[in-house]
């Protein structure tokens, strides 16, 4: 019965909740597939608290004025609020710098 | 049949919503140029990265089910409750998460085996189960299930006498099927904890027995 997984990460539920069909996780393309093992492989890593990214993460989500609900999992844009919500926590833990480092 | 099966074909707003190709260029350099910073910086390397998307990608997280058979096995009335509505049975447990889904539970007895699979797609009881093993989506498994349950089994290694009737449920958008195993012999003093410890995914798809513990 191994689970490697993190349960924070694998069993987020509400507005932040990973997308999903049929339980599968659902990557439309495969920069998101590079952004999701971005984040949680920093995570695993210790470089910063799920609970913060995932604060980020709803927040960036319900600031949209289009997904102000739960986002449509089987649509794309779920994962630009994952890289705006990873952004956003690398500067604050100082691993990036705004200026410098980001395509915006 | 000209019976309804969608399973989890994607809606059409999907195509529609799209991003374009310039918005994908504009989102992958973004990316890339994050990956490559924090790759040089020695902060994240790229084989850590790999093994994430695995991990989750094939993500077991079978503890929920594994509870919900534990209690079925040592409360009478819950296992009444779990078989006659197994949705609002297994919300009990504090589980749930399924987007107006069904739950049905189907109970293995000495006479009656039974085995979970989706012959269209991979329809799958994820909340309880967590991510679908990979065989379980390929076809395959899909495919032969239906035909030939037996020899199926007995590639996973189980036989089957006989005299056992072989049940095969076939999950769909609307309906996700968990069977509940027998609980194993040797087991009567163990409690719910040490219970849910011995069941695994693969009694609760239907591929597998719970041996008794040694």
């Amino acid at each position: 019965m191994d689970r490697i997984a993190r349960a924070e990460v694998a069993d987020m539920e509400g507005v932040g909740a990973l997308p999903r069909r049929s339980g599968e996780l659902i990557f439309h393309d495969q920069w998101e597939c590079r952004a999701f093992a971005l984040g949680v492989a920093l995570h695993e890593q210790g470089e910063f608290i799920w609970d913060d990214f995932r604060q980020h993460l709803i927040a960036s989500i319900s600031a949209d004025d289009k997904t102000s609900e739960i986002l449509d999992p089987s649509g794309p844009g779920y994962y630009e609020h994952w890289l705006a919500a990873l952004e956003k926590m690398l500067i604050e833990k100082g691993l990036i710098t705004s200026s410098k480092d980001l395509v915006l | 049949m000209a019976e309804k099966h969608q399973h989890d074909a994607p809606p059409s707003p999907y195509l529609e919503k799209r991003r374009t190709a310039a918005e994908t260029e504009a989102l992958e350099e973004r990316v890339r140029r994050l990956e490559n910073l924090l790759t040089e910086k020695g902060i994240v390397s790229k084989k850590t990265l790999d093994r994430v998307v695995s991990i989750y990608e094939n993500d077991l997280g079978p503890l929920n089910g594994a509870k919900v058979v534990a209690r079925a096995w040592v409360d009478e009335a819950y296992r009444q409750r779990l078989l006659a509505d197994a949705t609002k049975a297994i919300k009990e447990l504090g589980f749930g998460g399924l987007q107006g889904e069904h739950m049905v539970v189907v109970e293995n007895t000495a006479t009656v085996h039974n085995i979970v699979a989706c012959t269209l797609c991979s329809c799958y009881p994820w909340p309880v189960l967590g991510l679908p093993p990979t065989w379980y989506k390929n076809p395959p498994y899909r495919s032969r299930i239906a035909i030939d349950p037996r020899g199926v089994l007995v590639e996973f290694g189980l036989e089957l006498d006989d005299s056992i009737e072989v049940r095969v449920w076939d999950s769909s958008a609307e309906i996700r099927y968990l069977v509940l195993p027998e609980r194993p012999q040797g087991t009567e003093g163990f409690s719910e904890e040490e219970l849910t410890a011995l069941v695994t995914r693969d009694s609760m798809i239907g591929v597998a027995r719970i041996n008794s513990p040694s």
